[in-house]
């Protein structure tokens, strides 16, 4: 049901909008123009002062921080649930502030520490990697006392200079200087020297001197042993590896601790925004604010007493006319009943209903799952469906998946029912144990004639409904033209059936004329809408109409397709001699059919309405009703708690 | 002979306009996806276009049906 809208005006004096606009969103029932846009009127829109502008900067800079945070800890908690209001719901933007301040710190805190932790674990690990390749090496003169070790990494075309290099450190050490050297990589070399201590400063300079670069070891470490050192970094390497759990587990503790509070914090920030944002959409002269803006009919008078309890004589509101150019802009509010919300999101998925249409979600909670279950027809199938959906009831609870299940629980119903009249039970299997349709059994190929007429029958009344409310809408908005199309194909397709009826021998003869009559009247009806073209746009118009109705065929089509996969998965379980193999065989084909028919019928049944129904009354494409309502509400907060 | 020729008849008129309707499909599916992943709210509009070219296959069932139960 579309909500009855009344266009209001709040004015005041500028003193009371600091606290008109918080009431405004505690209210939440007012859709708020922007003034700029409001065409009928001209007023100045208000202009922020710097404090206001300063907080509005500072909400947005916090919102950033909360998302950034949100997100790293979504990522590192792996898993986003809805907010669930506690006593973070009533915190004030000050106290977040100061909070998401503190929990900046110690992320950046930890992360610092992390980085620090993983840069020296790359570093240990090139050393560790090098010194053991060096270790077997090593000679046992290396560890005598009174002898000094220098490791160099070498590049293999420095190695023929190298060779020459330690010559010269011979003579220098008098024979005593001994190298070794091992390949390490694809072009890098370790070179080993090992010489008297006492000649330590000498080897340094001379191998400074020939740019050798040497593999110094942090300081900790240097002046160790290779095996003493490669002990030394193993521990080093496993403390940091402990670390960097602990700080990750903190993390971790972190993220699961404050993501809930986070979340509920955005949308505090965020109603505060939008506070900062409607004062852009108010009015203002020298000392007056003015609020144009839609509330429902049945908040009204709601509204005009929080304004008098709030601000007495401060304010005062006003109900005003709708001029013609506004009627296209009037904000549309849709109310249903809890059974018929998913079916509601289905029509706006299409489009939000015209303010002066008629709401189609009824219609469409009523056909669509009963088209599906004409479709799938099958009391096994539609009995898992029911289980599946609500299995999935409590899982999945917004968004057009849930809309899905929703819908799927409705057509399950009727999928049972039509299962019934069909005599199916997972396929065949009804029948081999001797239950009997109650209507007519769809495996049976002399019953397609039957199953193909109710298909059409349901087109004919389908698309017969969609023209009389097509009708009445092109009478709501009077649209001469409108009327006599619709009228007249309304006519045409009662013209078409008395005919068929006749030509099938269902109706006595006589009525074969005045089939053919009304039928003329039907196109001549159309006739007056289309003008001159109406020769050749008439007939044109009126045979995509019946094209609309043998589109109704798709619900024997599919039916037919899912009652011979069921029959084929009963009959090749029958065939395979173990029973084991058979009924597996059976099951996988039974589920193949199940997931089948769970999303085509609902694709189908959907473009039924889509295409063939609402093409015949329906436009939409109004603006949905946005009220200025906080996120978070004190109901919520009491409804969740 | 002449029920071969029915059967054959009513099989290409399902089976040509299945072929007309998957290449429809095709082309409509991928340009779809493509619009859905910058304007997610063209969900409604996307599964109507997807869903148009069927009405040519449950015509080709429609005739395949007529020449079945005619013959």
């Amino acid at each position: 049901m579309i909500l009855e809208m009344v266009r209001v005006q709040i004015w005041g004096l500028k003193e009371h909008l600091e606290r008109m606009i918080p009431v405004l969103h505690e209210f939440g029932y007012l859709q708020i123009d922007d003034v700029r846009e409001v065409q009928d009127v001209l007023l100045e829109p208000y202009s922020l002062n710097e404090k206001i502008k300063l907080q509005q900067q500072e909400v947005d800079l916090l919102i950033a921080n909360i998302n950034g945070l949100i997100e790293l800890f979504t990522s590192l908690s792996k898993k986003r649930t809805e907010p669930v209001f506690d006593s973070s719901s009533s915190e004030e933007i000050s106290d977040i502030r100061s909070k998401v301040s503190d929990l900046i710190s110690q992320i950046q805190y930890l992360n610092n520490q992390k980085k620090a932790l993983q840069d020296e674990l790359i570093s240990l690990s090139k050393y560790y990697s090098l010194l053991r390749a060096i270790a077997p090496l090593m000679p046992s003169s290396s560890e005598k006392s009174g002898n000094a070790t220098i490791r160099a990494l070498v590049h293999t075309s420095q190695m023929g200079n190298m060779k020459l290099l330690a010559q010269q450190l011979k003579l220098l050490t008098k024979g005593k200087f001994e190298m070794i050297t091992v390949k390490i990589g694809e072009s890098t070399n370790a070179v080993i020297g090992i010489f008297p201590l006492e000649m330590i400063s000498q080897v340094e300079t001379f191998m400074k001197n020939e740019k050798v670069a040497q593999l110094i070891l942090p300081e900790e470490y240097a002046y160790l042993s290779t095996d003493d050192a490669l002990q030394y970094i193993q521990k080093k390497i496993d403390l940091n590896h402990q670390e960097l759990d602990e700080i990750d587990s903190r993390l971790h503790r972190i993220a699961n601790n404050w993501l809930n509070p986070l979340q509920i914090w955005q949308l505090i920030c965020k109603d505060r925004a939008d506070e900062f944002d409607a004062y852009t959409k108010v009015g203002e002269t020298d000392y007056t604010f003015t609020i144009f803006g839609w509330v429902p009919l049945e908040n009204l008078e709601n509204l005009r007493l929080v304004l008098k309890s709030n601000f007495g004589k401060n304010a005062t509101l006003s109900v005003i006319g709708v001029p013609e150019e506004l009627k296209e802009k009037i904000p549309v509010s849709i109310r249903n009943p809890k059974s018929i919300t998913p079916f509601e999101d289905f029509v706006k998925l299409r489009a939000v209903p015209k303010y002066s249409d008629i709401d189609p979600s009824t219609l469409v909670a009523i056909f669509m799952p009963l088209f599906f279950g004409m479709m799938v027809g099958d009391v096994g199938y539609g009995a898992l469906m029911l289980i599946l959906t609500l299995l999935f009831r409590k899982k999945v609870k917004k968004g057009l998946l849930a809309d899905f299940f929703g819908a799927l629980r409705v057509g399950s119903v009727w999928t049972m029912i039509f299962g019934i009249l069909y005599g199916e039970y997972f396929g065949t299997l009804g029948e081999k144990v001797g239950i009997p349709p109650l209507w007519i059994s769809r495996s049976e190929g002399g019953n397609i004639t039957t199953l193909i007429l109710m298909a059409l029958v349901v087109g004919f009344g389908h698309i017969l409904l969609g023209l009389l409310i097509g009708i009445w809408n092109a009478i709501v908005h009077r649209s001469r033209n409108e009327i006599f199309e619709r009228l007249g194909m309304f006519v045409g397709l009662i013209g078409v059936i008395i005919l068929a009826g006749s030509l099938t021998r269902n109706l006595p003869h006589g009525f074969n004329i005045l089939g053919w009559i009304v039928l003329a009247v039907g196109l001549g009806t159309m006739a007056i809408s289309l003008g001159t073209t109406s020769l050749f746009l008439g007939p044109v118009e009126f045979v995509g109409v019946i094209g609309n109705v043998l589109s109704y065929l798709r619900i024997t089509a599919l039916g037919l397709a899912s009652v011979f996969l069921a029959k084929v998965a009963n009959d090749m379980g029958g065939m395979i001699g173990s029973v084991f193999v058979g009924v597996l065989i059976a099951l996988v084909i039974h589920a193949l059919n199940l997931v089948i028919g769970m999303l085509s019928p609902t694709i189908q049944s959907m473009r039924l309405q889509y295409v063939e129904f609402f093409r015949k009354f329906y436009e939409g494409g109004q603006a949905p009703f946005k009220p200025f309502r906080r996120r978070v509400t004190q109901e919520a907060i009491q409804s969740k708690n | 002979m002449e029920q071969a020729i029915i059967a054959l008849a009513a099989s290409l008129a399902i089976a040509v306009t299945a072929l007309a309707t998957a290449l429809a499909q095709r082309a409509i599916g991928s340009a779809g996806v493509g619009a859905l992943a910058e304007k997610p709210e063209l969900a409604g509009t996307i599964i109507i276009l997807v869903a148009i070219p069927e009405t040519m296959v449950i015509l080709g069932f429609a005739v395949a049906a007529i020449i079945l139960l005619g013959g």
